[in-house]
């Protein structure tokens, strides 16, 4: 563990960027006005340099145009906000949790709908515009995340992770391309490992998104250069200027009959090497490069064992041990 | 030199430590035991390191904590292929098979572990709320495993399984139950388990028992005695009533609070 204290303390009312949503604010709260991550506290990064994200303290306030969000409660957090006259956010209707009847609930079409309901997304977003309260949450234990988005910035989100966001934001969507073929017989089974497509976010002015993660949160700055492997069903955001691309990694085999971890001794009894078929087992995943931020959850969707030779693949890179 | 003995593992460390060299408990903090003698497993702190042979694992994240594993040169560990949350390109995988082929695929278990090894970095986590639980395993010592509780064990750990018949019909519709069995010989070794909720841990003594939902069950040592005992209630038209596993004495018995049925796909 490495720990790095906040570069101006929450005594000083100087311009503080804070280190997970990278936005400036006067540090006057314990918390960042931005995405509600604490101010007070020291940064936690792991020994491969993944920072994990604080979760935000229970009812921290996150401020967007005249309106504000609350986050509160510590397995499943409800983002409660209090929204001023006139303002809007938007949400697919099954996360909404209460709302005042003052907040005037309306939908909102969404175009390429056909596309979008064959993949099993919502067709119609809901619209609340303030004023009175409205709170949203997920059926998943996990944390929710503010992404507060400068103009002209974007980010690229996992499909179905997507909670609310303020009107001024928009809502795209374009294919993953992560995709790969199984040959089963005569037919060709497509696995699609990060979903059918990728949320795309852009802010016309200071906006605010906010996402649900199951599990734990991670961020990372992948430099220029630098490339990982992340499980496909574990990305929550990225950067649009992060790179990534399918990468079939295809297990080696053990060697030696009656055990052995690649000659490493131990894990006797049952074991023996593999061979034939079974080699065909193949790891997918998203190989992701740098310039730019990354962040995971720690609960993924497993993926479906790809349980026969690949057939045509998306693009994508390879790796045989 | 004074020594602290880790209450959840029995490993000595250097008075100064605060947590546990071998399985990352506190040391600065009390067991919490029921009256009813089960035991809290240790909560481990964000960013606990744990060494093992020439590598560390570091847990991360307290809603699903993920197991970071910093492999040395010559030190490898195992796992079932889709708990890998990230790795390094450069870090070796390999498939070692089981045995036990179709039944036990059928039943939803791996017939192959994976192995990877070092120089590198590779992380693991399981899909749902719980907590890691370490269980360092002493030369000789033999641990009993629910499926798909296992998350990553070091390369000198010996892993086989068993099915449990008398589980039929209580678990999934008939598949069965296996448990995986983790076994040291000469050296020691680490093994890594997610609870789904959280853990418990309780030693019975000697023709102790013991009565635990199936779905609570977690681990067991070898040396407690697991049967099905049906119970004379019933659940309800067409249940045939309510099982339990029965566990004899002596040894620790583990379990978990959150016991939905996970399908593993």
């Amino acid at each position: 563990m490495s720990a790095t204290g906040p570069d101006a303390g929450p005594s000083t009312a100087t311009a503080y960027v804070c280190p997970y949503c990278r936005t400036a604010s006067d540090a006057t709260a314990t918390t960042c006005p931005n995405c509600g991550a604490p101010i007070d506290v020291r940064q936690v990064v792991t020994r491969s340099g993944w920072e994990e994200l604080p979760r935000i303290r229970d009812l921290a306030r996150i401020q967007f145009g005249q309106s504000t969000c609350q986050v509160s409660g510590k397995y499943v957090p409800v983002a409660d906000m209090r929204l001023a006259a006139g303002e809007t956010v938007y949400f697919s209707h099954h996360v909404l949790l209460f709302a005042e009847p003052t907040v005037q609930l309306t939908t909102m079409p969404m175009g390429n709908g056909w596309d979008r309901t064959l993949a099993g997304m919502p067709l119609i977003m809901m619209q609340a515009t303030g004023p009175g309260n409205i709170a949203f949450s997920e059926d998943k234990a996990g944390e929710t995340v503010a992404v507060p988005l400068e103009h002209g910035q974007a980010v690229e989100v996992h499909e179905h992770r997507f909670l609310v966001a303020t009107s001024g934001v928009s809502y795209t969507w374009e294919k993953s391309g992560i995709w790969f073929n199984t040959i089963d017989g005569n037919d060709q089974k497509t696995h699609r490992p990060m979903g059918r497509y990728l949320d795309r976010f852009e802010s016309d002015g200071r906006g605010l998104l906010l996402l649900h993660a199951a599990g734990n949160v991670f961020l990372r700055d992948i430099p220029e250069g630098d490339q990982i492997l992340v499980q496909p069903g574990a990305v929550l955001y990225k950067d649009p200027s992060v790179g990534m691309e399918l990468h079939l990694e295809y297990p080696g085999k053990g060697s030696g009959s009656g055990g052995g971890l690649g000659g490493l001794g131990g894990l006797g009894g049952l074991m023996h090497s593999v061979g034939g078929s079974f080699s065909n087992r193949v790891t997918p995943w998203l190989r992701m490069w740098g310039p730019g931020r990354v962040a995971i959850q720690s609960v993924y969707a497993h993926p479906k064992d790809a349980d026969g030779p690949i057939g045509r693949t998306a693009q994508a890179t390879s790796q045989h041990w | 030199m004074e020594r602290i003995v880790c209450s959840w593992c029995q490993a000595q460390n250097d008075a100064d430590r605060t947590t546990c060299a071998s399985c990352g408990a506190p040391l600065d903090a009390h067991n919490v035991v029921m009256d009813s003698g089960w035991r809290e497993a240790p909560r481990l702190r964000d960013m606990t390191q744990i060494g093992f042979g020439n590598s560390t694992c570091q847990v991360e994240g307290e809603i699903v904590p993920v197991a970071e594993m910093t492999l040395a040169q010559g030190d490898g560990v195992f796992f079932e292929h889709h708990a890998m949350l990230w790795k390094d390109p450069t870090v070796p995988i390999a498939a070692i098979s089981t045995g036990g082929g179709m039944s036990r695929m059928l039943g939803g278990m791996p017939y192959l572990v994976t192995t990877a090894t070092g120089p590198g970095r590779v992380a693991f986590s399981r899909d749902a709320a719980g907590e890691v639980v370490v269980l360092p395993l002493q030369p000789s010592e033999e641990l009993d495993v629910r499926e798909h509780a296992f998350l990553v064990a070091s390369h000198t750990i010996q892993y086989s399984f068993e099915r449990i018949k008398g589980f039929k019909n209580v678990m999934h519709g008939g598949e069965g139950m296996y448990l995986d069995r983790f076994v040291t010989a000469g050296d020691p070794g680490i093994l890594l388990l997610h609870g789904y909720g959280n853990v418990f841990e309780r030693r019975l003594q000697a023709g102790e028992k013991i009565l635990l939902e199936p779905g609570g069950f977690l681990y067991k040592d070898s040396s407690v005695t697991m049967d099905i005992q049906q119970q004379d209630v019933k659940t309800g038209i067409g249940h045939k009533g309510l099982y339990l596993a029965e566990m004899t004495g002596p040894g620790r018995v583990g379990m978990q609070s959150m016991y939905v049925h996970h399908e593993s796909e």
